[in-house]
């Protein structure tokens, strides 16, 4: 190649990297829902495969699957609400009682006294630990109200998801078979394996992190009924576990973010419970409101799933060095945030996937 | 009034040369029509120029090929040695759908032709799909393979030094 051509070569290829690099943000979006749709089509597609044998019609079991699913998921939803939002009232109507004030003091002078000096300082006192927490509380209802006001929004993407993925769905097979006529002859060998493997890899990933929240969900739920039987007083358990199983889709932090909703519950519950206050993890270590019972519940939960569980039914699907897996959390959560995070991992592998077969390629181009 | 019904009311596989070549292949016998018609579905149709390479002696094989219509030749590039000639409804590289090994020829197209590809991958799908089906295409495989040992082993029984 003539140095003036590569010259021009490079020059295109910044022009098109920056073009796409501006147009990225408008298209996002529509991106993401062609994402979700292709990520639940894989989801979905084994079952539908499945049942199209007994109805002998695709789109029946197409619409079959997914308005079932979607009944689920709605209901769902409408039971996690209902139950949060009464939850929400009942602790309003505590926060107003003046018990609640004595006991908020009470636990940041339990809390500087167990501390050494220099922490203890930076433990608010009771007065300023109530303004905190009333405004942690004031920002956390118009969090929730800004997140019920994009719901229409929400509803309407979900609208455009489940069109997409219905499409995709009835169409998949013919969809692959278009795809294949584009590769060219030379390449068409070596296309339909990559694109097989690109297949089996994304859905052995799925199943697995499927398989993983569910067992991580369930865990969770059996822990959390343990600590209830130690008179912890956590209520939703079957929500928080659940929360807990689709945190762990995202790996390394998702465990962190799973065991929060539990530690407010118990809080919420129990402030104002003096035995609570006083409890003592294994007799000696200081936990009050079980916080400390709850986060080394989802330690021991988080370890059996690291140890028995994922090693099990994800195995090395994706195959990742954890550095790896760190840095690419890192480009897909500062790219597009926590959804980035989400799909970091099977993107990462589908990666992979795609660059072996490059270096497969072009160690065997003279063959093709 | 035959003609008639012949045009309106035939049904479009009856005349389908692709379906025609993939009944002809031993592969798929024993297959029922609605059987092959699945099959159909899975496989890929393509044209090749006069001259233009299918695969390379040595190349990563991944499945076998139906010839609809055209001629193809199968040689050997190193020594220039033609194995056979192959025309409409031959079928070739059907080992490739249960090994990885490479090619052991190369495949020219001499005319212009249409091949149906099937490859491993499609094998594969329709045993998740369709496990009876990939069976009977899996057993007739055997058959094959079958008798192209004896074939070999009468060959060598009858000539030791071949």
């Amino acid at each position: 190649m003539q140095p003036l051509q590569k010259i021009y070569r490079l020059l295109l290829i910044i022009i098109i990297s920056g073009l796409a690099w501006n147009i990225l943000p408008f298209l996002a979006s529509i991106i993401a829902m062609l994402i979700f749709s292709f990520l639940f089509t894989t989801i979905f597609l084994p079952s539908v495969d499945r049942l199209e044998k007994f109805l002998k019609s695709r789109i029946l079991s197409v619409l079959l699957i997914l308005s079932s699913s979607s009944l689920l998921s709605i209901s769902f939803l409408g039971l996690f609400f209902s139950n949060v939002s009464s939850q929400i009232k009942l602790f309003t109507k505590r926060i107003d009682n003046d018990d609640f004030v004595m006991n908020l003091s009470g636990l940041s002078n339990k809390i500087r006294e167990y501390l050494p000096d220099f922490i203890s300082k930076l433990i608010p006192e009771g007065d300023n630990l109530i303004m905190m927490a009333k405004n942690t509380l004031i920002t956390i209802f118009q969090n929730i109200l800004s997140i019920l006001g994009s719901a229409g929004g929400f509803i309407f993407i979900s609208l455009i998801v489940l069109i997409f993925t219905i499409i995709l769905l009835i169409e998949y097979h013919d969809f692959k078979r278009t795809l294949v006529r584009f590769i060219p002859n030379k390449y068409l060998e070596v296309g339909l394996r990559v694109i097989y493997n690109i297949e089996q890899q994304i859905s052995k990933y799925l199943r697995g992190q499927i398989l993983a929240a569910s067992s991580v969900a369930l865990l969770s739920i059996i822990g959390l009924f343990i600590l209830n039987q130690l008179s912890a007083n956590i209520t939703l358990i079957v929500f928080i576990g659940i929360i807990a199983g689709l945190a762990n889709l995202i790996p390394m932090v998702g465990p962190f973010f799973g065991m929060i909703p539990a530690i407010l519950i118990s809080l919420m519950n129990n402030i104002g419970n003096e035995t609570a206050l006083l409890h003592q993890l294994f007799g000696i270590i200081p936990s009050p409101f079980y916080i400390f019972d709850i986060i080394l519940m989802f330690v021991i939960v988080q370890q059996i799933d690291n140890n028995f569980i994922t090693p099990v039914v994800v195995g090395e699907s994706v195959g990742l060095h954890p550095m790896a897996v760190m840095i690419v959390l890192l480009i897909g959560g500062t790219l597009i945030g926590p959804i980035g995070m989400l799909f970091a991992i099977p993107a990462a592998g589908v990666l992979k996937v795609v660059i072996g077969e490059v270096i497969f390629i072009s160690k065997n181009s003279h063959l093709l | 009034m035959k003609a008639l019904y012949k045009n309106y009311f035939r049904k479009e596989e009856e005349y389908n040369p692709v379906l025609k070549a993939l009944q002809n292949v031993p592969i798929f016998n024993n297959l029922s029509k609605k059987e092959l018609t699945e099959v159909k579905k899975l496989t890929h149709e393509r044209m090749y120029k006069t001259e233009e390479s299918i695969f390379k002696k040595m190349a990563p094989s991944e499945g076998m090929y139906v010839i609809v219509t055209g001629n193809v030749n199968i040689l050997d590039p190193d020594t220039g040695t033609s194995f056979t000639s192959l025309r409409d409804n031959d079928f070739f590289g059907e080992l490739a759908l249960l090994d990885e090994e490479p090619r052991s020829a190369s495949a020219i197209a001499k005319s212009p032709s249409k091949l149906i590809g099937f490859f491993r991958t499609d094998l594969l799908t329709l045993m998740k799909r369709y496990p009876e089906l990939g069976n009977k295409i899996l057993l007739n495989l055997s058959r094959i393979l079958g008798e192209r040992l004896r074939k070999t082993n009468e060959e060598l029984l009858i000539n030791p030094n071949k």
